[in-house]
């Protein structure tokens, strides 16, 4: 069996679940245990309240990491999150000012997002320019059209807004519930859609996906606008849960965050290899991890120590996991 | 020309105010509040090669560009300077020291009359201001003094702080017969998030002893002052009051307690920062338990930085200025008024 057969088959094998997945996420046991030390050191960790915290903080996270792993995994990268992430916030925010209906902000903020990722798709999977290169223009150029258009801070978007990070469904956050489904399709995409086989075929060879039969420009393009897509509307998520939006420095930083949590998740930068289970427990080890450290009311720059030790042992483990699976 | 502003210089880390790296994001929601400045005497002016002439043009360099105080500074600058028939130009620094540097050294070159600058490293900015005055050109500091200079603009680092932390401290005695939990968002990695954070938590615990601390975390940005409260509410869901070094984090923390179940009015509840931002005075306009800002009037700031070159180059005696710093609560809605419409 070839490599590109394994990552072809890969997804499958993922589905089955269980103790392979366990062999494969390696970083499962790494949050199992940090889970439980930060309860018996602080007794509340586990707390509904503090779960549901971490779950809402984290929504934004997974909803961008999906499409992102996606893009990783063909072998492409999207460093713009970022700055489109406060685009669609502001756009939404500002519409819901406007009076407009919260899913007509949340569509204005959807639509600019496609926009960016289409602008990044074409670039990159017709023009052949690099990756990174061009997002990383985009994410420069798209925080200087943030603060020209909107310069001043945006806040108090009314209460129909307010809906989408703050409501719950069936006693679930509703940013909880958005990044569940995003998970979810990200999945059974993954899994079970032809394009699915078609993200691994391009991120193990790409020549080799083309005299397959496979469209090499189509897929990433639109895994492009879906990134797109789906930073803006984490952007229009967190205006709605913080009524309010900075076109400075809204989502600043968030691209490495996002990066980091689908590269310990498991997704090879290369391309060709990765889950949405890795990118799952890559979320919520960086969302507990940030979130016990403060429990445990760990100062500053330890913090900053045990987070940055913990990202290269999860990063690590990651990074062995595969090898020993195969 | 080379005016001295001091006799003794500053220690390096005293006038260091942000690392390149991990402060600069830090350094963006602080300075967003326009901060305060290192104590630091300054001599009189003295007129420049252009002294006694009317400016034409002045050279503002405020390096934090993604700060909303960017664009209302350069807004109400170019509104004053019109004013007096003078031309403002800015750089795009992008909070980049090295940036900012090299367009500091650009306008010298192009002898930019007079250069009105907020240093973000000031031992970088020395020469480069003594350059300048050796050209015969006005250099004004902004929230500092360097040894070469022709005068300052200044505001109080720690001042902001001392006041959010009196009138918490007040209302906790008052309202809590001072009992309670409270919770520190602080920043400790640049000198105006240290003094800020110093004089917020002396100040408290000095007029406060009987109140609990629970937690002091690092958070300038809503998203982490939300995370951070989040987490702190976990483990203390009674807690009381909650102040910020930034009205950025402290709004964040007001988010929480809300999505926690807290009544926007909540009697037993007080959040306050610093900064004068925009959604933090809605919120004390509107009588939640937001109830505490420590701010800068950016018209002051802006006329500063239009008259202070002004003086200097007409040879006055005393032309640097102190802008100063206020609290506002929810009593002062005329006051807040006012710096709403100067953000608008």
């Amino acid at each position: 069996m070839t490599t590109a057969d394994t990552a072809l088959f890969r997804p499958r094998a993922l589905a089955t679940g269980g103790l392979a997945a366990v062999r494969r996420h390696p970083l499962i046991l790494v949050l199992a245990a940090m889970v439980l030390v930060f309860q018996v050191s602080t007794g509340s960790f586990l707390a509904p309240a503090n779960l549901s915290g971490i779950a809402t903080d984290a929504a934004a996270l997974a909803v961008v990491a999906v499409p992102l792993a996606l893009l990783v995994i063909s072998g492409y990268l999207d460093l713009s999150v970022g700055s489109t992430l406060a685009l669609g916030g502001l756009v939404a925010g500002r519409l819901a000012n406007e009076g407009q209906s919260p899913a007509v902000a949340v569509l204005g903020a959807l639509a600019v997002g496609a926009a960016v990722g289409a602008v990044n798709g074409v670039l990159c999977c017709y023009l052949g320019l690099s990756p990174f290169i061009v997002t990383l223009g985009m994410l420069t150029a798209v925080r200087g059209l943030d603060q020209q258009l909107f310069p001043l801070p945006l806040s108090g978007f009314g209460s129909g807004f307010a809906w989408l990070g703050g409501a719950t469904i069936a006693g679930i956050a509703a940013p909880v519930v958005i990044a569940a489904l995003v998970l979810v399709a990200g999945a059974l995409f993954l899994a079970f859609a032809p394009g699915g086989r078609h993200v691994f075929a391009i991120g193990v060879n790409r020549e080799a996906a083309h005299l397959s039969g496979i469209n090499i420009r189509r897929t990433p393009f639109l895994l492009f606008v879906a990134t797109g897509v789906a930073a803006a509307l984490a952007g229009a998520v967190k205006a709605s849960v913080l009524d309010s939006v900075v076109a400075g420095t809204s989502g600043a930083g968030f691209e490495l965050t996002v990066l980091t949590a689908v590269l310990i998740g498991g997704v090879a930068l290369t391309g060709g290899s990765g889950s949405i289970l890795g990118v799952l427990l890559g979320v919520l080890f960086l969302g507990g991890l940030q979130n016990g450290l403060t429990l445990l009311n760990v100062p500053t720059f330890w913090q900053q120590m045990a987070q940055g030790t913990a990202l290269v042992a999860g990063a690590a483990l990651a990074y062995l996991a595969p090898r020993t699976g195969r | 020309m080379i005016t001295p502003a001091s006799s003794s210089r500053p220690t390096a880390s005293r006038r260091r105010f942000l690392t390149l790296t991990a402060g600069a994001l830090a350094t963006t929601a602080l300075t967003a509040t326009a901060c305060s400045a290192p104590a630091k005497a300054t001599a009189s002016a003295k007129p420049s090669a252009s002294g006694g002439k009317d400016l034409t043009k002045i050279g503002l360099d405020y390096p934090f560009t993604q700060l909303p105080l960017y664009s209302t500074l350069v807004r109400l600058s170019t509104a004053a300077a019109k004013k007096h028939g003078i031309s403002l130009i800015t750089t795009s620094d992008n909070a980049g020291a090295d940036t900012q540097a090299t367009n500091l050294r650009t306008w010298v070159t192009q002898k930019v009359p007079a250069i009105v600058s907020f240093p973000m490293v000031f031992e970088a900015a020395e020469p480069i201001a003594r350059q300048a005055l050796d050209a015969g050109l006005i250099w004004v500091t902004y929230g500092g003094s360097l040894d070469h200079q022709s005068a300052d603009i200044k505001f109080s680092f720690s001042k902001g702080g001392t006041l959010l932390g009196e009138a918490a401290a007040k209302w906790a005695q008052q309202k809590l017969g001072g009992k309670g939990k409270i919770a520190f968002l602080t920043d400790s990695t640049i000198e105006l998030g240290r003094e800020r954070t110093k004089g917020m938590i002396d100040a408290f615990t000095k007029a406060a002893p009987g109140v609990d601390v629970v937690a002091q975390e690092q958070a300038i940005d809503p998203d982490t002052g939300l995370s951070k409260t989040k987490a702190i509410l976990a483990r203390h869901p009674d807690l009381n009051l909650v102040l910020g070094v930034t009205d950025a984090a402290a709004y964040g923390a007001f988010k929480a307690l809300q999505q926690a179940g807290r009544s926007t009015d909540d009697a037993k509840t007080f959040v306050g920062g610093q900064d004068g931002a925009a959604p933090s005075l809605l919120a004390i306009r509107q009588g939640t338990f937001y109830r505490a800002s420590a701010a800068l009037a950016p018209d002051d700031i802006a006329a500063a930085i239009v008259d202070v070159p002004r003086a200097v180059a007409a040879g006055k005696s005393h032309p640097s200025v102190e802008v100063p710093i206020a609290l506002v609560g929810p009593g002062d809605t005329a006051r807040i008024n006012q710096l709403l419409a100067q953000n608008a």
